[in-house]
């Protein structure tokens, strides 16, 4: 189990030397806690502290990295079962495959879209992470060709999916110094793939008939030095891809069976079931999900999700401050003001869409609060309202000088009033009012 | 004056001979249920009189299955009574009844029978019944009486006529049974079982005038055991009957059975929502002020005996809003009285800070402070759209009311302008003020069993559970031990929830079982154990909104504080905001707690550690805050210097500048034992 | 050594049941059960408990429904019991859920049609039925009694109880024997609270149904999965308030902006992967009745489930 920091503090040498970079021991220990700080940033730590330490702080699931450059991912080092332990860490690496019976001008056109697409939600831009590459025609030549068709249009990370250890190596000869992850090492074949992956330095997936054979190859491949692992949980059935996933996260969090604490990969194509299989492994502890074409709508719905399920729960999703339009509002249409809670921001703008009444939405920096936690926390008030009028020009873009407040900040209204001189009206404090609010209550 | 126990006597002894009298077979129609007191009271379904008699002996001869058989023999024999008399009613009508019950468009159920003494009376009682969303059957005179003097009847005026005779009370009582047959899930014969769900959950009472023969008097007498009230309007003289004056017996009935009326306007010329809480009223704007330093002004809220207040009234001492000078201030004293069985002496003060928000929820009423420093203002606008202050009276008692419907019955409010009045008042409010201080400043974690918790925050910090004491309030410095305890009364299903301390496990650390119990539970099971008093072992978990973190810092043997305000980095290498994401979110952290501020001026701070004298810094704006209170507690400890040894930021910014301060002015953790 | 997953639950999610048959008073041709799992959802080589179903949801009025749901359908919108049917042969969902729309107008006050309505459908479907009615206080008694009654005997599911306004819901329900839909906004203490609430009516607690409020994918939806994931766990846990199945509707699905901008055929698509990718994740959640109005939604959500759901006749990993 983690270590709490005092149990962690009493191990270290307790000299505040401040050498690991931190004031204090205790400091370091916080940050040890939190799996934030290696132990070996410790240089006076003795072998007992190293092994206690080594063993507890180490994050239960194994951080891998695939590729390299700006789009390389990272994977694992994940520490709860369920989000709202804590948070989901590293989101699942998306792949794309194409296939080596495909023509080169196929593969690119399908890697550049992989490349240039951007979905940009939320001020985030959401990607489809990198290409897998499947050995069809099961020899060399024609893998060493499609992954050169890959390379020539992109740098993104790969999987290079070949049971064949020869057929594995024509495809490394070409992209392995760029970290793709080899998939996969199998009980049959484990040393050749073993001896790849140490040659490359690449992550090597592992593939056997069950859980006990997957940590039993887990061991294997350790023992040959090979640590940057992922288990290939892949199944025509998502409900044993479930079960399996499932457990192996258990295994991993609660340290029962170290030999299972690395990340998951799915191929998604086994069932028929791509889309579900791909919602298994974005909901359920996969990270990496390869999937033969993708179509559009998927391809949207898969990203949302992985943002969503990724997203911290204990820090909000936050809108960027400033003046947003809903529908053409003229110069006699009223300004809405609410706090950048992604949440309380998407709730609103869906109700004023839905009411036609085109208008403004002024939305300020509440660090992603809530209208009701921003206020009581005081991280809502009348200086922060007063300056975002100035700052996004508001008195230019209407005729009218009256805002309207949420609910919820009518305790501020006074005081707004005052410091902007406008005429506040206090609006409904669920948003699904807004529209008879705006029928009733505006006039400019 | 009738005797109650000697006329059921002989009541019940004619009824057994009628019993014995009757012969063939009958029935009611159009139900499931049989004849459904007898069939929920003994499980028997009659269909004739060998039945009935059967029935009735398995009953112990009970009043009510013999009135029931009798009545259903008479209906079968000389057919249903003409209407107006509604008879026997069918399952299907109920059924709707039952509806209005739980949909609450009815409150409660309420038999009227006998002859009252004059038409006004029934007339008054049954408007008070239907302006009280009850629904009322009527059996006997009663209906005649409100016939004949113009008082419709009928189900749509929610006044039901029975019969022409008090017998045909029975009906009344075959009602509540099919209603716990059907909605209570009380089986047929299980006596217990009906006994209980009338006791408990039928909102049901009966309000006898005089007039009933002895075998009526038997009838109704049996009424008691479903654990419904009789209140006689009427000589009657029995044990269990309840004897008021006719004009109070709706009022008696109702808070017998604990039903209250909901109220929805509040009938004054001003908006009143919570929309208008943040609008303040300008000098220019104001018509009238009290307080504020400028007038005599206070407010208090009282607890009283049921009798002596009278729900809604409102009473002005002194000039009203016309005879008060444009922009003057005048004297102001807000009296509430409330009552309620469940209101305690010890929650005054907490409904007594509703004031502030109630009258700042006026639109044209403003209010700052409280107690005798309050500050009140109405604006020109009001007063011309005809607010007085009269209706600040109204506003409050209807307020009250609605936001504490279970807990007050009755508010009645007086508003004192008059100035002597005023300051005689004020100075009785003073002493009443003072002893509050003192109340609540002495409680200890001793003298109660039972403490408070909080699953608030479990929003976001899925097994954070906080124990609420005494002398350890929330972590968030929100919510006081009473603060729980109101809310608990308030919402007996909500977030804040008794837990019994249980046997002590180690007073030093604070450790009950009861409390372990409990945290256990809240947590999914994720925490064991919980200390109180302790934060090396075991210290409650950690939300997100805890006013301060306490942390030990083991070079120095002691404990720091920091609080939320304070931005800069502590001797312990860290900021407010990097422990807080370290320790927050539901976690349990030995050496880390989340406390409130005041709880650093509770003697049970630190008290497994050693106590206060383990404090060496906190930041120099959270000593300011507390220095007052805090050098007071030291002076009773006896070790008043230490409040100039507990550094802050000035005096010592990192762990080797404090460990260096502590030698220099000798601090107490230099000579107490080590914490590791 | 035999991995598996570990499970050390003690709790089990209470069972409900939705329809009544001949036998039982009522006219479906089959009844459902939900509910009655010992574990996390699909886990186990057998799950416990009863798989997820899928609600099909249409509306009495299609003009107060998303613009996304009735295109597809077309003309049989307009008579709702032809659309039932015609949904029932077509898509096959689990269930009906009607939504009464009609009830949402400024003024309205037929209940008389809500009672006509609810017993076409009755006819027009064997299928289980859930129905949602008024959201507004001021009708709920009227409108809730009307639903009650016109379905009596057929052991509806009736939406939606909340905390201000449970009344008139639980009342039909007890009234009439039906069970309750209790939505809470997105927490799971006031969840609890709710279903404590209607429980001091009477309402038993195999009667309840928990909608813990979902957000369309992209606007909130995480919160959701994470209040089922959390209510499940503590139900699981042996928290009793919290052990009633969940139902879950991403309401908003047909009408977010992706959905609402998407071109051509395009649109269709996206309403469906919408759906699909809110609707499976809450079952893996947690909820035991997922609901969606796009018609195609319902075939890829079922054969997904089954998939999800079935141990056996599979080989390992």
């Amino acid at each position: 189990m983690t270590l709490k920091p005092l149990e962690i503090y009493k191990l270290l040498p307790k000299k505040n030397c401040k050498e690991c970079g931190d004031p204090t021991c205790l400091t370091f220990a916080m940050k040890l806690s939190g799996g934030k700080a290696k132990p070996e940033a410790c240089p006076y730590l003795d072998e007992n502290a190293k092994t206690i330490l080594g063993a507890s702080t180490r994050p239960p699931v194994r951080k891998i990295r695939i590729g390299v450059g700006e789009r390389a991912i990272t994977i694992g080092e994940e520490l709860v079962q369920f989000r709202h332990e804590k948070s989901f860490f590293h989101e699942p690496g998306i792949f794309i495959a194409v296939n080596d019976t495909m023509t080169a001008e196929a593969i690119q056109e399908r890697v550049i879209f992989v490349r240039d697409g951007i979905l940009t939600r939320v001020g985030t831009d959401l990607r489809l992470s990198g290409i897998g590459i499947r050995s069809l025609a099961g020899s060399p030549e024609p893998f060493a060709r499609a992954v050169g068709a890959v390379e020539s249009v992109a740098d993104l990370p790969e999987v290079l999916m070949a049971g064949d250890p020869a057929v594995m190596e024509a495809g490394l000869f070409v992209c392995g110094n760029y970290r793709p992850l080899i998939h996969a090492a199998s009980p049959s074949q484990y040393r050749e793939m073993c001896r790849l992956a140490k040659k490359y330095g690449c992550p090597l997936a592992l593939k056997a008939d069950t859980l006990d054979s997957l940590a039993e190859l887990s061991g294997h491949c350790t023992a040959e030095g090979v640590e940057n692992l992922v288990l290939d949980l892949s199944s025509p059935s998502l409900h044993a891809m479930l079960n399996a996933s499932t457990a192996v996260r258990q295994h991993a969090i609660s340290r029962t069976t170290p030999a299972l604490g690395y990340p998951v990969c799915i191929d998604t194509s086994r069932g028929g079931h791509a889309d579900a299989s791909l919602i298994t492994g974005v909901t359920k502890f996969g990270s990496v999900l390869v999937c033969d074409d993708l179509p559009e709508a998927s391809r949207k719905a898969v990203l949302v999700l992985r943002q969503n399920i990724y997203t911290d729960p204990q820090k909000p999703i936050q809108i960027t401050p400033g003046l947003y339009r809903v529908g053409t509002p003229g110069r006699d249409a009223p300004v809405l003001l609410t706090v950048n809670f992604s949440l309380t921001f998407f709730t609103l703008q869906g109700y004023l869409e839905a009411s036609r009444v085109p208008c403004f939405m002024l939305i300020v920096d509440t660090e992603g609060l809530s209208v009701l936690t921003a206020v009581a926390s005081g991280k809502l008030h009348e200086a922060l309202v007063r300056d975002a009028i100035a700052k996004y020009g508001l008195a230019g873009e209407v005729s009218h000088r009256t805002l309207i407040i949420p609910g919820y900040a009518a305790p501020l209204s006074g005081r707004i009033e005052e410091a902007i001189g406008w005429k506040v009206l206090v609006g409904p404090r669920d948003a699904a009012d807004i529209a008879e609010f705006l029928e009733k209550e505006w006039k400019t | 004056m009738i005797s109650v126990e000697k006329a059921a006597h002989a009541g019940k002894e004619s009824l057994k001979s009628r019993m014995a009298a009757i012969g063939g077979s009958f029935s009611y129609e159009e139900t499931a249920y049989h004849l459904p007191v007898t069939f929920a009271l003994t499980g028997n379904a009659v269909n004739s009189a060998e039945e009935a008699q059967k029935a009735y002996n398995a009953s112990a001869e009970n009043p009510l299955v013999a009135g029931e058989c009798l009545q259903a023999f008479q209906a079968a024999r000389n057919g249903k009574e003409s209407p107006p008399y509604t008879g026997f009613i069918p399952d299907a009508v109920l059924r709707t009844l039952g509806y209005s019950l739980v949909d609450g468009s009815i409150l409660g159920l309420v038999l009227v029978a006998g002859s009252p003494p004059a038409p006004d009376t029934a007339a008054g009682l049954c408007r008070e019944l239907q302006e009280k969303y009850m629904l009322t059957f009527l059996s006997g005179d009663i209906i005649q009486s409100l016939t004949s003097s113009g008082v419709k009847v009928g189900a749509e005026y929610r006044l039901v006529p029975l019969g022409s005779r008090p017998s045909s009370a029975i009906h009344f009582i075959d009602i509540i049974a099919r209603v716990a047959m059907m909605f209570g899930g009380v089986t047929p014969g299980d006596a217990g079982r009906l006994l209980a769900y009338a006791k408990e959950r039928a909102k049901a009472i009966v309000i006898v005038f005089p007039g009933l023969n002895d075998e009526e008097i038997a009838l109704i007498d049996a009424f008691c055991l479903l654990g419904i009230p009789v209140i006689a309007a009427g000589d009657y003289d029995g044990d269990q009957w309840i004897r008021v004056q006719p004009a109070d017996a709706v009022r008696t009935g109702m808070e017998l059975k604990g039903i209250k009326v909901s109220v929805t306007a509040i009938p004054i010329p001003m908006a009143c929502s919570p929309a208008f809480e943040g609008k303040s009223i300008r000098k220019e704007e104001m018509q009238v002020e009290f307080g504020g330093g400028r007038s005599p002004a206070f407010e208090l809220l009282r607890v009283r005996p049921a009798g002596e207040v009278e729900d809604g009234k409102v009473t002005v001492i002194g000039p009203e809003i016309d005879a008060i000078p444009q922009g003057s201030a005048a004297p102001l004293g807000i009296i509430i009285e409330v009552a309620g069985k469940q209101m305690k002496k010890e929650y005054e003060p907490v409904l007594e800070r509703r004031i502030h928000n109630f009258v700042n929820y006026g639109e044209g009423s403003w209010h700052v402070a409280q107690r005798d420093l309050i500050w009140v203002r109405l604006s020109q606008e009001a007063v011309a759209k005809g607010v007085r202050i009269r209706d600040l009276g109204t506003l409050l008692a209807a307020k009250f009311r609605m936001d504490f419907p279970d807990l007050l019955d009755a508010v009645q409010v007086t508003l004192i302008t008059d100035e002597k009045t005023a300051l005689a008042e004020r100075t009785k409010a003073g002493k009443i003020y003072q002893e509050r201080d003192d109340r609540i400043l002495g409680m200890r974690d001793t003298d109660v069993d039972t403490f408070y918790s909080c699953t608030l925050c479990q929003t976001f910090a899925p097994n954070h559970v906080c124990i609420i004491t005494p002398e350890r309030p929330a972590l968030c410095g929100a919510i006081s031990w009473l603060d729980g305890k109101i809310a608990f009364e308030i919402a007996p299903a909500g977030a804040n929830q008794p837990v019994e301390k249980g046997k002590i496990i180690d007073m030093d650390r604070g450790e009950f079982e009861g409390v372990n119990r409990f945290v256990k539970k809240a947590s999914h099971g994720e925490v064991d154990r919980c200390s109180l008093y302790s934060i090396m072992e075991y210290p409650m978990t950690c939300c997100g909104c805890f006013e301060c973190i306490a942390l030990t810092l083991p070079e120095v043997n002691g404990f720091m504080v920091v609080n939320r305000e304070y931005k800069g980095l502590t001797p312990s290498g860290m900021s407010f905001s990097t422990l807080a994401g370290t320790i927050g979110g539901g976690a349990q952290t030995p050496g880390f707690a989340g406390i409130s501020k005041s709880y650093i001026l509770s003697d049970r701070f630190l008290q497994a550690e050693g106590g206060i004298e383990r404090l060496v810094w906190m930041p120099a704006i959270l000593m300011q805050e507390l220095k007052g209170r805090l050098v007071e507690n030291l002076r009773k400890k006896g070790v008043e210097s230490l409040i100039d040894k507990i550094a802050d930021e000035t005096k010592a910014g990192t762990i080797e500048e404090l460990a260096s301060f502590l030698v220099s002015v000798d601090h107490p953790v230099l000579a107490m034992k080590p914490l590791f | 050594m035999g991995l598996s997953t570990l499970s050390e639950w003690t709790g089990r999610i209470g069972e409900l049941v939705i329809g009544a048959s001949h036998a039982e008073g009522g006219t479906r041709s089959h009844v459902v059960r939900i509910g009655g799992e010992r574990d996390l959802p699909y886990i186990g080589t057998h799950p416990s408990g009863h798989k997820p179903l899928v609600a099909y949801e249409l509306a009495d009025d299609p003009s107060l429904w998303p613009a996304a749901a009735t295109r597809y359908i077309g003309d049989w919108v307009h008579d709702t019991a032809d659309w039932a049917a015609y949904a029932e042969k077509e898509y096959t969902p689990d269930l009906i859920r009607l939504h009464l729309t009609s009830t949402r107008h400024r003024g309205f006050s037929d209940t008389s049609r809500i009672g006509t309505t609810i017993e076409s459908v009755l006819q027009a479907t064997r299928l289980p039925l859930i129905v949602e009615g008024s959201d507004d206080p001021a009708m709920d008694s009227a409108v809730y009694q009307k639903i009650g009654e016109a379905a009596e005997g057929e052991r509806i599911l009736l939406g939606t109880a909340e905390a201000g306004r449970y009344r008139s819901v639980a009342a039909a329900a007890m009234a009439y024997g039906h069970s309750v839909i209790a939505q809470s906004p997105i927490d799971i203490n006031l969840a609890k609270q709710l279903n404590i609430l209607l429980r001091e009516t009477g309402l038993p607690s195999d009667r309840i149904a928990i909608d813990p409020y979902t957000g369309a994918l992209g606007y909130g939806f995480e919160y959701s999965y994470s209040v089922m994931e959390r209510i499940r766990y503590s139900a699981l846990k042996g928290d009793t308030d919290l052990a009633m199945p969940m139902i879950s509707s991403a309401t908003d699905s047909l009408t977010v902006k992706e959905v609402r901008e998407a071109q051509g055929s395009e649109a269709e698509k996206t309403a469906v992967a919408w759906e699909l990718y809110s609707m499976l994740p809450a079952t893996i959640a947690g909820a035991s009745i997922v609901c969606v109005r796009h018609p195609l939604s319902i075939a890829g959500l079922k054969s997904a489930i089954d998939s999800l759901w079935n141990g056996e006749n599979v080989e390992g990993v």
